[in-house]
């Protein structure tokens, strides 16, 4: 089709104003279901990561100064623990968010890696790498370091820069507990 | 008829992966594993038919000058589409894929037969033509996901064949990913094309 001014700018007016009313009623249609989903896999994580809890976990949440978000998990009215979503910002490839379960006396629970952009194979082991025995974090309260930094963890096997990082987010996590459980009495 | 040869045409002929060498960027990154090779192909698929289809039955309205921002425009709406409806029912999928959907948009392979194919066809042949490139395209990535998977994890789809201490995770990373696609290149056209 010939171009004239005109038919270019009506053509171009018209595509664009029916793509954009699409996309708007996609995005209605979608609103919903997307946040519902971001929600169960957020209530999945925090079951994952916690010891039985009852009350409504995602409402009771707090959020600290540096961005991390405290759940506090109870079981009828007795305190079990709490989740703490925190991050670091020193892994290979950027920022590493984690979610870590802590029992009511400050032990690690479980622990859940949110989002990361570490390099597969290697770094991205993180998801499970510390899950498992002989590099279980589990049951563990006190600050944790690799073993290349005189602790007592075992770093991924060529990804020590990410299990620092990682490790470090833990050890906030923890802090930003024991915080929370001192600013609450 | 015609339509199934233009299917086979994209499928076989111009495979946009091994013939045509498009879209190099999504068959790199995306297949490290074979399901999100597969699924990257599925979501490629999707949108070319209907991007196909969409700038077919326009074609008649578009004035040639402003051709491409309008096939832009069109392959930006059904990316963000599919994007929106992944995220809503498929989100682990969507958070396996992240970064790689939205550029789909920018994937030359559906511009190019945007202006290539249906612009110039009705738009039966250019849905086919949608389906034929898209399988081609879906094929070729899960094909070089299968083999990379395989060759770096000893798993091919999640299902372990051999234990991963065997594997090379050379594959599983970006060097890998050259490699496989070179030597699958080779081999489709030694093969298949028989040049």
């Amino acid at each position: 089709m010939k171009s004239t001014l005109a038919n270019m700018m009506l053509s171009l007016t018209a595509l664009t104003a029916l793509a954009g009313t699409a996309l708007g009623v996609v995005n209605i249609l979608t609103a919903e279901p997307i946040e519902k989903a971001s929600k169960r896999a957020r209530s999945e994580a925090l079951e994952a990561v916690l010891p039985t809890f009852d009350n409504d976990i995602i409402s009771a949440a707090v959020e600290c100064a540096d961005g991390s978000v405290v759940y506090p998990a109870k079981l009828g009215a007795q305190d079990v623990g709490a989740a703490v979503e925190t991050f670091s910002d020193n892994g290979f490839s950027g920022r590493i968010n984690v979610l870590v379960g802590f029992g009511a006396d400050g032990v690690i629970t479980g622990y859940r890696v949110l989002a990361h952009s570490e390099t597969p194979g290697l770094g991205a082991k993180a998801a499970d790498w510390f899950d498992v025995e002989p590099h279980d974090i589990k049951g563990r309260s006190d600050a944790l370091a690799v073993r290349q930094d005189g602790g007592d963890v075992d770093a991924i096997t060529g990804a020590t820069i990410t299990s620092r990082a990682f490790l470090e987010a833990v050890n906030k996590a923890g802090a930003e507990y024991s915080n929370y459980k001192n600013t609450k009495r | 008829m015609k339509g199934l040869g233009v299917i086979y045409d994209g499928l076989i002929k111009r495979n946009p992966t091994f013939v045509l060498i498009l879209g190099m960027c999504p068959t790199l990154g995306t297949t490290s594993t074979a399901i999100t090779g597969l699924s990257m192909g599925l979501a490629t698929l999707l949108v070319l038919v209907c991007s196909n289809a969409a700038i077919s039955m326009l074609k008649n309205f578009i004035p040639d000058k402003v051709r491409i921002p309008a096939f832009i425009v069109v392959i930006a709406s059904f990316v963000t589409i599919v994007q929106m409806v992944m995220q809503a029912w498929f989100p682990s999928l969507y958070s396996a894929l992240g970064i790689f959907i939205p550029l789909i948009v920018v994937n030359c392979i559906l511009l190019g037969r945007a202006e290539a194919f249906a612009s110039k066809n009705p738009v039966g042949l250019s849905v086919c033509d949608g389906i034929g490139i898209g399988l081609g395209f879906t094929c070729a990535l899960t094909a070089i996901g299968i083999v990379r998977e395989l060759l770096g994890t000893g798993a091919v789809f999640g299902c372990q064949l051999y234990s991963a201490d065997f594997g090379a995770l050379l594959f599983v990373l970006a060097p890998g990913a050259f490699i496989v696609l070179g030597l699958l290149l080779a081999l489709f056209n030694r093969l298949i094309i028989k040049k």
